[in-house]
């Protein structure tokens, strides 16, 4: 197809070194990195230069290798022993804690880059060290190896061409992923097939973002035109990710090295700095006048006392010649640089370390604290950094997220509601599935002919619409499988919503077996097995907030199932039970369930045909391939038909709301901030304490603003909370009065981004002043139907409005590290979302309820505990120097 | 498993003691610091008050002296001049005669630089120092011994003291060792190995402003000659102000002095050769017996009462406050 594209980011890969044939494209071998991973910071030979040009780029020691410079140059009162010992020693001790570091991660890597790898040459397998692969090499991958580079996958031992990987060492996600061989070589399955694979894969050049790849592979068959095909990221396996549950795979080489996935994500993160370190740098430029205008004054005074010439050389204290004939102005120099070293030991020399050394060894604490392990996880809280101990202490903002870190994200299927109807399932049983729950009750049960179709579709919509991976447990085997109809086995997914959904409709009498060869499995109520062909799977995103799955039933009907948020289904209806259903769902929400609805269309197989068409088109495109299929989605899903909706519970995390109860009562601002609809968090937020009863709430939402203008509302709410606030006494500030009204703000993602888009007339920053005057005076405040782009643009508005008050946030997802990473402290839950939050954290806590223990009481130690350190050294080395400027009166000012 | 221990320390269990400032712990501990330092200070005064001084100014008690001196090339003409002075009681136990000077800044850097530890040892005397510029050698290349600016500017009057009695005069016998600090004496001061010491300081010559070389200093006392010469480390031994005494002489206790100094007249007969009105200087000569506080300086005594005062006076406005608030509340 498109070959005439221009591609400026791509590159051409042949796969095993092959040319292409004659005629199709020029050869041109390009050249790319080999596959040495390299995470170390020095080598041998620069090591000495580089490590003390990062040292010295601390203003601290700077400071003092200037200092012993000049006692090396002029004669002054300290030897530069004095100073130079000290300089040396901490700088021997950071150089030997870094090259030993380094020294490690020169081990690791030489670990790496020797592990021994299988690639093909010549049809025959070789082993070689992993550095030695080039981009292009066909790679084999036995179980459980880890891959040695990125990969384009071209075939497996498994006959549908399929491997399961798992990236915890990636993203943490523990579950097995599916990844697809590219159909045209997913045949080969010897060396000597797959060496005689003839292909150029056209890339994208290495990007980070690990699950965004675009790319093609062209096949040469004998003399024909190219079969072109395209790759996506299910096709890549990114270095790092384990092979699981298949036997060996192939893939070729397209990224290596430095230039892998994996590498590129490991850049280090920007160093976070505490208040505490900013206000002792301006101390030390505090100091540091003093420091100057001590030694101007002793200067100045030197000079007007020894203006009579008996002060100035008495017969007992005669100068020498060179002293007699030096320049004045070059001598009053000299005895002000030296009354800077005889004075320089103002600014604390061993602060710094000691400090360092403070912090390294109390951050232990957070991790020792008994409290804080959680028996479930059998983990204990991490700290990933130790600069921003003292920061617990003086948090004003938390930003939390909903799901995963107030509630459990372990996920209940309460009901469902098909037309109407509710159906609830007999035994709650808590992510185990019970053999003996078939029960349905029943609570509005009057299906008539057509009702009773419609809930078998609903099911069996349910029971296909999902990504849930079956893993059996390992004890049954094959044999028992086909005996025992109800095995034993865990649903796994990336998301336990669809867990929670399946497990669910099992207990409602539809067990969803397996997967295989494209077909899925389903166990009916009379226990017969339905088997379906899946064609496409339209995967979730959290911009559409739906999927979709169009499956092919054994008597060949055709169906789109969708399922998704409310308020993204509804809109695509034209037909159904909508306004029961629409009831129901919100009911469900304001009770703080997670609901869903489900809807579905027929298609015929020329409407079919067209959707693989457009779908087959979008995929191929290299360039904006997301907007391409998400524009194709667009098109495809509509007019449904509504089937019903279903309520997951979502349980909060214990002593959730005694935790924010807690941090309320400490001072401590808590907002909520969370992807999740309206009523849905308000509910959540009710049950958590963060709003009371009596707390009045404000509504900031898209609703209220289509009534009135922004504006409008804005200045509303303003004048609201203001004259509340100008009832207020001034003693009532404590916050100890309970009949003060206050307030709860609920603002959702649209209005945020019209309050924070810059306006043209120039007066943009009046509304954020007024937003943020709103926010200032709420006890709480919910963000729901937040990007996670906005959660970090809320984190920045609230982190640099006036006060500059300390932020914290805190989640589990990977939609809020860009929150974590842009707050002050950045606390990751070790949860079910994977490891992501956790990993970009400032510390990582097992649970939502070790916040309090977290901030209260270590946050509070550290804080008192730097500060009286910080304070003692500095009031320690003006006790040390006052003396000795005093002294200078009584000595003639000779820097004795 | 990877639990943590449940230790005290690594649980912050530890036992600590963190006061709370309660009115009752801070009044006490004001009010007891207060007292503590009043009678520390108190002690002390009385203590210093009890010690007997006399101290005589002679700068310009011998007018033609302190004139001749003014002028360096005098050098070498002898000046002499008595002071009489009556002591109306009797001082009893240990009587020490100092020399003080005023404005004589030994404390200067450029001053107490210039020494050379490694000479005073009796290390190759022979070697000029670079710390000792400029008394370090002459034009001509002789190395000064002892060098440097602290030993060239060495004071050297000589002080007697006579006892006028019943007309009769008698000289007080006074002792001109143990002086000085044992370590000084014995460590840090030590004379070149050779078997006499004026050929040990061959090949060197006296400071420009000494009258008699190194080895000359006690013609009697071979133990206390040389760079041990207890007058000699004593004037080594730099001062940390500009006004400062120096111990010079011990009443040695025999027959009529062996209570002290008795009541009566007496003269100070002082060989006048250190110039001190070239720097606005003073020179004192002083009689004092020592107690267990040291000397008779107050010093140490009003701190105290001053820092005892202020504790206590804290005490009671902390007092005052206290009630004036406990009124309030109630």
């Amino acid at each position: 197809c498109a070959g005439e594209e221009n591609w400026v980011d791509s590159r051409t890969i042949y796969v095993g070194h092959r040319e292409p044939p004659p005629g199709a494209e020029a050869y041109i071998p390009q050249r790319f990195p080999d596959n040495r991973i390299v995470s170390s910071k020095y080598t041998f030979w620069n090591f000495i230069p580089k490590n003390l040009f990062e040292q010295f780029r601390r203003i601290a020691n700077f400071y003092f290798l200037i200092i012993f410079l000049v006692q090396l140059i002029i004669d002054t009162p300290t030897s530069p022993v004095t100073s130079g010992l000290p300089l040396l020693f901490v700088i021997t001790v950071t150089a030997i804690k870094q090259g030993y570091e380094d020294w490690l991660r020169h081990k690791a890597d030489n670990a790496i880059n020797q592990c021994p790898v299988h690639f093909i040459q010549h049809g025959k397998l070789v082993r070689k060290q992993s550095r030695k692969l080039r981009v292009g090499d066909i790679v084999m991958v036995t179980e459980d190896e880890k891959f040695p580079c990125d990969l384009i996958f071209l075939s497996s031992s498994r006959g549908d061409g399929t491997c399961f990987v798992t990236t915890t060492s990636l993203d943490g996600e523990s579950s097995h992923k599916t990844y697809y061989a590219v159909q045209d070589t997913k045949a080969f399955h010897n060396e000597q097939e797959i060496d005689a694979l003839h292909a150029t894969i056209e890339c994208e050049q290495p990007q980070p973002d690990l699950y965004k790849f675009v790319g093609r592979i062209n096949v040469y068959h004998d003399r024909n035109e190219p079969i072109a095909r395209p790759l996506g990221s299910e096709n890549l396996l990114l270095r790092g990710a384990t092979l699981k549950n298949t036997e060996k795979i192939f893939g070729v080489a397209i990224y290596t090295g430095m230039e892998t996935k994996m590498a590129l994500n490991y850049q280090s993160k920007s160093q976070k700095r505490s208040a505490v370190e900013k206000s002792m740098n301006v101390f030390l430029v505090v100091y540091l006048c003093i420091l100057v205008s001590k030694a101007l004054i002793n200067t100045v005074l030197k000079y007007a006392w020894q203006s009579e010439p008996f002060r100035d050389e008495p017969w007992y204290n005669q100068k020498t010649e060179p002293e007699k004939k030096r320049n004045l102005f070059l001598q009053a120099f000299t005895d002000f640089l030296a009354f800077m070293v005889l004075f320089n030991y103002i600014i604390p020399v061993s602060m710094y370390v000691t400090v360092e050394m403070q912090k390294f060894l109390g951050s232990y604490f957070i991790a020792w604290d008994e409290e804080m392990f959680d028996e479930a996880i059998g983990e204990g809280p991490l700290v990933n950094t130790s600069d921003l101990n003292e920061e617990l202490g003086q948090i004003e903002y938390i930003f939390t997220d909903k799901t995963g870190t107030l509630t459990e994200n372990n996920m209940e299927f309460v009901e469902c509601c098909i037309e109407g109807h509710v159906y609830v399932p007999h035994v709650i049983c808590n992510g185990q599935i019970l053999h003996d729950c078939t029960g349905i009750d029943m609570i509005d049960s009057s299906p008539g002919g057509s009702g009773k179709e419609r809930e078998e579709l609903f099911f069996r919509a349910l029971c296909l619409c999902h990504t849930v991976q079956v893993k059996e447990d390992d004890s049954i085997d094959g044999l028992k499988k086909s005996q025992v109809p109800r095995k034993s086995c865990i649903y796994i997914s990336s998301s336990p919503d669809e867990v929670a959904l399946v497990e669910g409709i099992q207990r409602l009498g539809y067990t969803y077996l397996r997967l295989k060869d494209n077909h899925m499995e389903i166990l009916n109520r009379e226990n017969n097995i339905e088997r379906f062909e899946l064609l496409e799977i339209f995967s979730f995103d959290s911009v559409r907030r739906r999927m979709s799955v169009i499956v092919k039933s054994s008597t060949g009907d055709i169906f789109l199932f969708c399922k998704g948020a409310d308020s993204s289904i509804f809109p695509r209806v034209k037909e159904g039970k909508i306004e029961q259903i629409r009831s129901r769902v919100q009911r469900n929400a304001v009770e703080g369930l997670r609901t869903l609805c489900v809807a579905y269309k027929k298609l015929t197989e020329k409407e079919y045909s067209n959707v693989q068409r457009l779908l087959q088109n979008a995929k191929l495109a290299l360039q904006d391939r997301e907007k391409k299929l998400a524009e194709v989605y667009e098109k495809i899903e509509r007019d449904f038909i509504l089937l019903g909706a279903t309520a997951v519970e979502d349980r909060l995390q214990e002593k959730a709301a005694d935790t924010i109860e807690a941090l309320q009562k400490a001072g401590i601002k808590v907002w909520v901030l969370t992807g999740d609809k309206m009523e849905t968090a308000a509910a959540t937020c009710y049950a958590c304490k963060l709003f009371r009863r009596n707390t009045q709430i404000l509504e900031l939402t898209t609703k209220k603003i289509e009534e009135q203008s922004l504006h409008d509302v804005l200045f509303d709410l303003n004048k609201t909370v203001i004259r509340q606030n100008g009832s207020l006494t001034r003693d009532t500030f404590s916050g100890l009065s309970t009949d003060t009204q206050d307030y709860g703000l609920i603002i959702d993602g649209a209005s945020l981004s019209l309050i924070m888009k810059p306006r043209h007339d120039g007066s943009s920053g009046n509304y954020r002043e007024i937003f943020l005057n709103i926010c200032r005076n709420c006890s709480a405040v919910l963000c729901c139907r937040m990007a996670p782009l906005q959660k970090a643009q809320i984190v920045k508005l609230i982190k640099l409005s006036k006060e500059r008050p300390i932020t914290l946030a805190i989640g589990d997802g990977a939609n809020d590290v860009s929150m974590i990473l842009e707050a002050h402290v950045g606390i990751g839950i070790i949860g079910k979302e994977g490891r992501q939050a956790a990993r970009n954290s400032d510390y990582a806590i097992p649970k939502f309820k070790h916040l309090k223990k977290m901030l209260l009481v270590h946050g509070h130690l550290y804080y008192i505990r730097i500060s009286e350190l910080v304070q003692y050294f500095f009031y320690k080395n003006v006790c040390f120097i006052f003396p000795q400027f005093l002294y200078q009166f009584f000595c003639g000012f000779s820097q004795q | 498993s990877r639990c943590p221990d449940n230790s005290a320390f690594k649980q912050q269990r530890l036992p600590a003691w963190k006061p709370q400032l309660t009115i009752a712990s801070v009044l006490s501990s004001f009010f007891l610091t207060g007292a503590f330092c009043l009678t520390a200070g108190v002690c002390l005064l009385l203590s210093a008050n009890s010690v007997r001084e006399i101290q005589v100014d002679y700068s310009d008690k011998c007018s033609d002296c302190s004139k001749l001196r003014e002028n360096s090339s005098n050098w070498n003409k002898e000046c002499h001049c008595s002071v009489n002075f009556t002591l109306n009681e009797d001082i009893l136990g240990d009587v020490f005669m100092y020399y003080g000077l005023q404005n004589f800044y030994q404390n200067h850097r450029r001053y107490m630089m210039s020494r050379s530890d490694a000479q005073l040892l009796g290390r190759n005397v022979k070697i000029p120092r670079r710390y000792c510029v400029p008394f370090s050698t002459y034009s001509n290349g002789t190395p000064m011994v002892p060098c440097g600016a602290i030993a060239n500017s060495m004071f050297n009057d000589t002080i007697d003291l006579f006892y006028n009695r019943n007309s009769s005069v008698i000289q007080v016998p006074l002792l001109k060792t143990g002086i000085s600090w044992w370590t000084d004496k014995n460590v840090k001061f030590r004379n070149p190995n050779s078997y006499n010491l004026s050929s040990a300081f061959a090949g060197t010559a006296r400071p420009p402003y000494w009258q008699k070389p190194v080895y000359l200093l006690d013609k009697e006392d071979e133990r206390n000659n040389g760079f041990v010469n207890d007058d000699f480390i004593v004037w080594m031994r730099v001062s940390a102000f500009a006004t400062f005494r120096n111990l010079y002489r011990r009443v040695r206790r025999v027959r009529h002095f062996a209570e002290g100094l008795p009541a009566g007249n007496y003269t100070f007969r002082i060989s006048y050769n250190f110039p001190v009105t070239r720097f606005k200087g003073r020179k004192h000569v002083i009689l004092s017996t020592v107690v267990w506080s040291g000397g008779s300086n107050p010093f140490l005594g009003i701190a105290y009462l001053v820092t005892g005062t202020a504790a206590t006076l804290t005490g009671f406005v902390i007092t005052g406050i206290h009630l004036k608030l406990r009124k309030k509340k109630t």
